[in-house]
């Protein structure tokens, strides 16, 4: 084991050792997995990005900075992505509706909109955690500053996964940099999730006065793009904005609604319809009797024979 | 025959026109069926067994057959299942059986002459030639009596019985045969009627007989005696199989006489047999002389042969007689009746001689009220609409009996054979038994559920379950039948009296004897010493506290009152002017239960019983409550009626809200507390109570931005208006507007929380419907990804749950509460054994309420439970046999719920099971009229699979100690939380635990919230959330309530084992190369546990205290 830099299905692994508490003061030690980030769709960050696995549910990206540019003294660290984070662009997705179906035909005048979009997720109200959590065995992403220091972070790391025992300590030096974890950590929460009447105020404008030119600059589009011919030479036919959609969805339902009771004022008039209503009761009757037998079959399987208790 | 083909006509229309209809050869076979009548339900219980489903006719003439004569068809066919499990295979035990009764008959029929002799002489031979002992019945037969005792010859030696006529059901260990000897008429003396001597001459005959047998060496059997029918008049002989012998059948040798011995006209039920000196009076109530039970004794053995042939006559004639005394016994077995004495005097033997008079009589103007022509369904249930419609404390006649029978207790009485068959019934099992039949009634009558398990096959006999206070009482007894009738009357009519309106019913009971050895005479334990008394409680008159007696002037009524009452009866002016005699019960916290008080003061008074002499059980069950409830026990209790006006004072100023530009549609409470549900009450334990859910709806308006985080952004800039209006306008101390749900726009993510002028904090949301319609049509777009349509998914039903089925939920069990003043006690108490078993954090409140409304508004197959105990065990009944794999749990909740909403329920359920069938996110369903969804409460793993596993395996386990222990149940193993099944404990900090804003006052300015004050449960409840956030795949954490000092962990035993290392491992790992150098599987991982507990000690920094690992695992590390 000595010999070969431990890996473990391409990963190379880093073991760490986590400081004791005076409830459990035996250190214990915790293992990283590594391996240079090779996304399905690479992109330009990817080659100078690092895929590290089952993090310690503690991490931040001070811990991880920290790791790599001091502890590891290898590589500087320029951001780091979480698997759970939220990132930008996933969540713009469902908070507006319309921007799915825009995206095929106007792809220069969108700039703006999204600009603002982009602005308008920005504004959010006060966290109530002063520090995220990570799930047990979670996964990030740690992009360095260039190609070398991801390539040195990795060797080191080997280095000292090699070694067997560790000697990093797992954010050692860096307490006071994040904020402490037990009971401050809760009793912040407790501050943090009541902020000032003024601070959520100010949120609230933001967001409204983005809010407005967002949809501001998407009716502007949409008046432009009703006047643009697409690739085709066809100019699309739209009825103006559908802000009420809701409204006529409920009045459709209606309608259908009316007429289906219309259309059933004449059940009974007809000869062969009281028939074959009778006739699908008598199927009716035969197929409940089918599927209650497949029950107690079902239930003889499940419990044994029927016995009284 | 009417009645049946009136059931026919129903399903006849199909054959109008089945000319011109293909399903024409179905109903051929229906008529063909029709022309056999009355089908024999052997037949058609034959078909189904042989499960033959060989043709489409067969199958449509069962459907049409059951369409009507059945409850339904699943009925029916689980009944067949039922009926062909219960026959006694006769074939394979008649040949074993007829060996036995054949020696036995030779043996008792060469039996040696025995001369007559005097008492003495007879019983000293008997006793050193045969070392039996004559059994005598009390009192014993004076030394120098007359008459003399002999045995000759008997004048035949016949089976009779279940197992002759083929009505009996198999038994699990023991089937038993009864064969009657009857005692030739030559042994008799005309006046042998009166005072025992025909019962102490049967005694001799008896012994003399079990003398025979047991010198006769070749029989397996242990020769013993017994109380025929709990009946100590007449000792019967009984043959017990050796143990090692095998055979389960049971030989039960009865005496008869030829019904001409004596003649019926000398002992009816109103002569009085027994005239000598001072002894017991009979249960005669009208007449005090009359002997009533003796005399019926003696004439059930003078009609052995006759009942015999009148059971005979009835299988011959109905087809159907045989299932229906299965059914019948089946369901009086259930529910704890038999033949004896002990067992309320019904059994099957009753049952079917009843069953066998009705087709004869028993209607108005006699005729008849059962058909030959009737199924065994029908038959069972006439039988039990019979039961609860007919009023046989007065008397029921057959046959035109000129005979004078008493009123005020049951009589049936059969003028042909001179027998009242209700004779072994007090009062109280007559009671008992119609009350069961009414609710068996209701539950066959109810189409929305076919209750076939709970009319045959749950047993509901447990006293603890059936009844709302159970007390047994020690009373010197001496197994003597007839004082026995005399001492259960007697409490049972002073018990009525004492009581009166506060309960529905008074069970009484007594302990049987047990067979004894011939040669001894039988002992009286001390278990037979004991009565059993079962309460049925009116829940609304059981906590009144003064009971008004007759008027002063009325002088005899007064009279009667003291003397029934004693110096507990005073003389009071009421308000409006009356002077009643009255009764004053105290009702201080301190003081037990009013019941209670009355119970041990009537017996005190009236048979002398000190409280040392009687076991009540049932007030245990309150008292556990108010000590972990903080002293509340009733909705109506000042702590929630506290509560109740603190929402609608605030609801009023919300109406009166200005300067809010929507109008205020309606304020919806939310929380346990407000629906009484709430375990914890006051905020006196110690920690500042969470503050209570409420949610605010606006009238729709346009005014409102059409996207989501939009809207939530709106809410917050509402939510500071209300909070300042609040403040300003003098409603609340103090308000404070809260983030939640960090980094979402589809969740609510702002709250207001309000500090009530009187105290209370209360947390209001905003509800805005336009939420739903967007988050829907979000995820019915194509265009997101799997991940973010499980986030829609999720904030769809949190939605869902926080706005429109809390409040629901609430008001619907607020209603419930009102209608059954013990739903919210009972919540609160299954809530406790919950907490007690450290399950709260898997479950939501609303589950564990919902189980419980289930008690009380589908109670079958008992009533509504009165007490806290009834309620709390029958809820763990239903956990204990919800089989939540496979079966929703459907509530009634809104008294909406039909047979619609149950199938779309259902199908709710499997569709769930097929989308999910490892259940990883919905493992318990459980839906109601008002929740079609089913898994509002229970889904994302609320709780995960294992636990609701536990869950079903603790009740088990209860209810198996309940089943052991039955009354004498020490409660507080029920609530014993156990730490031995847990891989680790985490204890808390007690100092954190501790509320440290004890200091500040309720009314204390909540904005003044500094680093010091802080509510210690939301900081634990934060902390147990991020725990099981973060640790879920890997650790189940197991917590009480706010209040628990411990939080026990198991590690997930699928992680137990080493797997091939993948990104899917959701856990931290070690490599198993790092463990084991030598260990070829190189890409195999493990859990590793002891960064994993490193981890949750950081995060858990000055909040734990220690952490105990259960020492076999750290030796795996």
């Amino acid at each position: 084991m000595k010999k070969e830099s431990p890996e473990i299905a391409g990963f190379s692994i880093l073991p760490l050792q986590l400081p004791g508490t005076p409830v459990l003061p035996e250190p214990a030690t915790h293992y990283l997995y590594l391996r240079p980030h090779e996304p399905r769709v690479p992109d330009l960050d990817s080659v100078r990005s690092l895929f590290v696995v089952n993090i310690p549910i503690d991490t931040t990206e001070a811990h991880l900075r920290h790791l790599f540019g001091t502890q590891l003294s290898a590589g500087r660290v320029e951001r780091v992505e979480f698997e759970d984070a939220p990132t930008g662009k996933a969540h713009s997705a469902p908070a507006i509706a319309a921007q799915g179906n825009l995206v095929k035909s106007k792809k220069r005048k969108r700039v703006t909109a999204d600009e603002l979009q982009s602005q308008l997720d920005e504004v959010r109200l006060p966290a109530s955690w002063d520090r995220q959590l990570q799930k047990s065995g979670a996964r990030a992403i740690v992009v360095f500053v260039d190609k070398p220091s991801m390539e040195a972070s990795l060797k080191a790391a080997r280095k000292v996964g090699k070694k067997g025992k560790s000697t990093i300590v797992w954010g050692e030096g860096i307490e006071d940099r994040v904020p402490s974890l037990g009971l401050a950590r809760y009793v912040a929460h407790d501050r943090l999730r009541y902020p000032s009447r003024a601070e959520l105020l100010l949120a609230v404008n933001d967001y409204m006065v983005v809010f407005d030119q967002v949809a501001e600059a998407r009716k502007r589009e949409e008046a432009r793009k009703a006047q643009e011919p697409d690739e085709d030479g066809f100019i699309t036919v739209t009825s103006g904005p559908k802000l009420n959609s809701a409204a006529r969805e409920d009045e459709m339902r209606e309608l259908v609604e009316r007429q289906k009771k219309k259309s059933q004022g004449l059940e009974d008039f007809y000869r062969f319809q009281s028939r074959e209503k009778r006739k699908e009761k008598q199927n009716e009757l035969l197929r409940r009797f089918d599927e209650d037998k497949k029950r107690l079959e079902d239930m003889k399987r499940r419990r044994g024979k029927i016995r009284l208790e | 025959m009417s009645s049946h083909s009136s059931k026919r006509r129903k399903i006849s229309p199909e054959n109008d026109d089945t000319s011109e209809n293909p399903t024409r050869p179905m109903s051929m076979t229906r008529s063909a069926n029709e022309a056999g009548n009355g089908l024999p339900g052997k037949q058609q219980s034959m078909k189904s067994k042989n499960g033959s489903r060989s043709s489409s006719n067969g199958v449509s003439a069962e459907v049409a057959f059951t369409g009507g004569l059945y409850k339904s068809s699943f009925f029916k066919l689980q009944m067949d299942e039922l009926l062909t499990d219960l026959r006694p295979n006769y074939e394979k035990q008649g040949s074993r059986a007829h060996e036995i009764l054949h020696k036995l008959k030779e043996i008792i029929e060469n039996l040696a002459e025995k001369p007559p002799q005097s008492i003495v002489e007879a019983e000293k031979e008997l006793q050193s030639a045969h070392g039996v002992a004559v059994p005598f019945p009390n009192p014993r037969p004076s030394k120098d009596a007359k008459y003399l005792l002999a045995y000759s010859k008997p004048a035949n030696v016949n089976v009779v019985g279940s197992f002759a006529l083929r009505t009996g059901v198999r038994d699990a260990d023991c089937s038993t045969i009864d064969l009657a000897v009857t005692m030739p008429d030559s042994l008799f003396q005309e006046k042998d009627y009166v005072n025992y001597r025909y019962f102490y001459k049967r005694a001799y005959y008896v012994a003399c007989i079990a003398a025979g047998i047991r010198e006769a060496k070749d029989l397996d059997h242990q020769v013993k005696f017994e109380q025929q029918d709990g009946d100590s008049l007449r000792p019967v002989i009984v043959l017990e199989p050796t143990k090692d012998h095998g055979s389960s059948m049971r030989v039960r040798i009865i005496t008869a006489i030829d019904n001409t011995v004596f003649p019926i006209s000398r002992t009816l039920p109103m002569k009085n047999n027994i005239r000598q000196g001072a002894l017991v009076a009979d249960a005669g109530e009208d007449s005090s002389t009359a002997t009533m039970f003796y005399n019926a004794a003696l004439r059930s053995d003078a009609s052995v042969a006759q009942y015999h042939k009148v059971l005979y006559l009835a299988t011959t004639k109905c087809t159907s007689f045989r299932d229906a005394c299965i059914l019948g016994r089946t369901w009086l077995r259930q529910r704890g009746f038999g033949s004896s004495f002990h067992q309320g005097g019904f059994g099957g033997f009753e049952w079917a001689i009843m069953m066998a008079l009705l087709f004869e009589g028993g209607g108005p103007n006699g005729k008849p009220v059962l058909l030959p022509s009737y199924s065994s369904y029908q038959l069972f249930k006439a039988m039990v609409q019979f039961i609860t419609a007919k009023d046989f404390t007065k008397p029921l006649t057959f046959f035109n009996s000129e005979a004078v029978l008493p009123h005020g207790q049951p009589i049936l009485y059969d003028g042909k054979r001179g027998l009242n068959l209700l004779y072994k019934m007090t009062l109280s099992s007559y009671t008992v038994l119609r009350h069961e039949a009414g609710v068996t009634l209701r539950m066959l009558n109810e189409s929305r559920d076919d209750n076939f398990e709970r009319v045959f096959i749950l047993k509901v006999d447990e006293p603890l379950l059936r009844f709302d206070r159970v007390i047994s009482i020690r009373l010197p007894l001496n197994g003597d039948t007839l004082q026995s009738v005399h001492h259960q009357t007697s409490v049972h009519k002073v018990l009525l009296r004492a009581l009166g309106d506060r309960v529905k019913l008074v069970s009484i009971s007594g302990q049987c004897i047990q067979p004894w050895s011939v040669g001894k005479r039988y002992v009286v334990n001390k278990e037979s010493n004991v009565i059993n008394v079962g309460l049925i409680v009116h829940s609304e008159n059981s906590m009144r506290v003064v009971d008004h007696g007759p008027l002063a002037e009325e002088k005899e009524e007064t009279a009667s009152f003291r003397s029934f009452w004693g110096d507990k009866s005073e003389l009071r002016r009421f308000k409006d002017g009356s002077i009643l005699e009255s009764l004053v019960w105290s009702d201080g916290p301190s003081a037990p239960s009013i019941i209670y008080q009355i119970v041990t003061y009537v017996l005190h008074r009236h048979f002398n019983l000190a409280e040392e002499d009687m076991v009540f059980v049932g007030d245990e069950y309150d008292e556990k409550l108010r000590l972990v409830g903080d002293g509340t026990f009733s909705y109506s209790d000042p702590s929630f009626q506290q509560i109740s006006n603190a929402f609608h004072s605030l609801e009023r100023s919300f109406h009166n809200m200005e300067d809010i530009p929507l109008t205020i549609k309606q304020l919806l409470p939310a929380s346990p507390l407000l629906r009484y549900a709430a375990l914890q009450t006051s905020s006196s334990s110690g920690s500042r109570r969470d503050p209570m859910d409420i949610v605010l709806q606006f009238e729709s308006s346009g005014r409102w931005p059409d996207d989501l985080s939009a809207i939530q952004m709106t809410k917050v800039a509402f939510l500071v208006k209300i909070g300042e209006f609040m403040e300003t306008s003098g409603a609340a101390v103090s308000t404070q507007v809260g983030v939640e749900n960090d980094g979402t726009t589809i969740l609510n993510t702002a709250f207001l929380d309000i500090l009530h002028t009187s105290g209370l904090a209360f947390r209001l949301r905003i509800h805005h419907d336009r939420e739903q319609t967007l988050l829907e049509r979000e995820l019915k777009g194509k265009s997101n990804s799997s991940r973010s349509k499980g986030d829609l998914a999720y904030a769809l039903s949190t939605y869902k749950r926080i706005f429109v089925q809390a409040p629901r939920l609430t008001q619907a069990i607020r209603n419930l509460c009102t209608r059954f003043p013990l739903l919210s006690p009972t919540m609160r108490l299954v809530k406790h054994w919950f907490n007690c078993h450290l399950l709260t954090a898997h479950f939501s409140e609303e589950v564990i309420e919902l189980l419980t409304v289930r008690t009380f508004t589908q109670p079958y197959p008992w009533e509504a439970p009165s007490s806290v105990m009834a309620g709390f065990f029958r809820t763990l009944h239903f956990i204990s046999r919800w089989d939540w794999q496979e079966e929703p749990a459907i509530v009634n909740l809104g008294g909406g719920l039909d047979q619609s909403t149950v199938d779309v329920i259902k199908n709710k359920f499997s569709a769930w099971r097929c989308v999910d069938p490892a259940m990883n996110t919905v493992a318990l369903f459980a839906a109601s009229d008002l929740d079609i969804d089913g898994v509002t409460w229970t889904q994302y793993g609320m709780p995960p699979k294992v636990v609701a596993a536990r869950l079903s395996s603790l009740a088990k386990a209860a209810m198996k100690l309940l089943k052991a222990e039955r009354s004498g149940l020490d409660l507080e193993e029920l609530f014993d939380t156990s730490m031995a099944p847990y891989d680790f404990v985490i204890r808390l900090n007690p100092t954190v635990l501790r509320s440290r804003s004890s200091s500040s006052t309720k009314f204390k300015n909540l904005t003044g919230l500094s680093k010091e004050s802080y509510r210690p449960s939301t900081i634990i409840v934060s902390f147990v959330q991020e725990l099981q956030s973060c640790f879920g795949n890997s650790v189940l954490l197991f917590q009480g309530d706010e209040q628990s000092t411990h939080i026990a962990g198991l590690w997930n035993p699928q992680m137990a084992n080493p797997k091939p290392w993948s990104l899917k491992v959701s856990y931290s790992t070690i490599p198993r190369s790092y463990i084991d150098p030598t260990n070829q599987d190189k890409d195999t991982v493990s859990i590793n546990r002891g960064a994993i507990l490193n981890e949750i000690a950081r995060l858990g920094e000055n909040l734990i205290q220690s952490i105990d690992v259960r020492s076999q695992d750290s030796e795996d590390k």
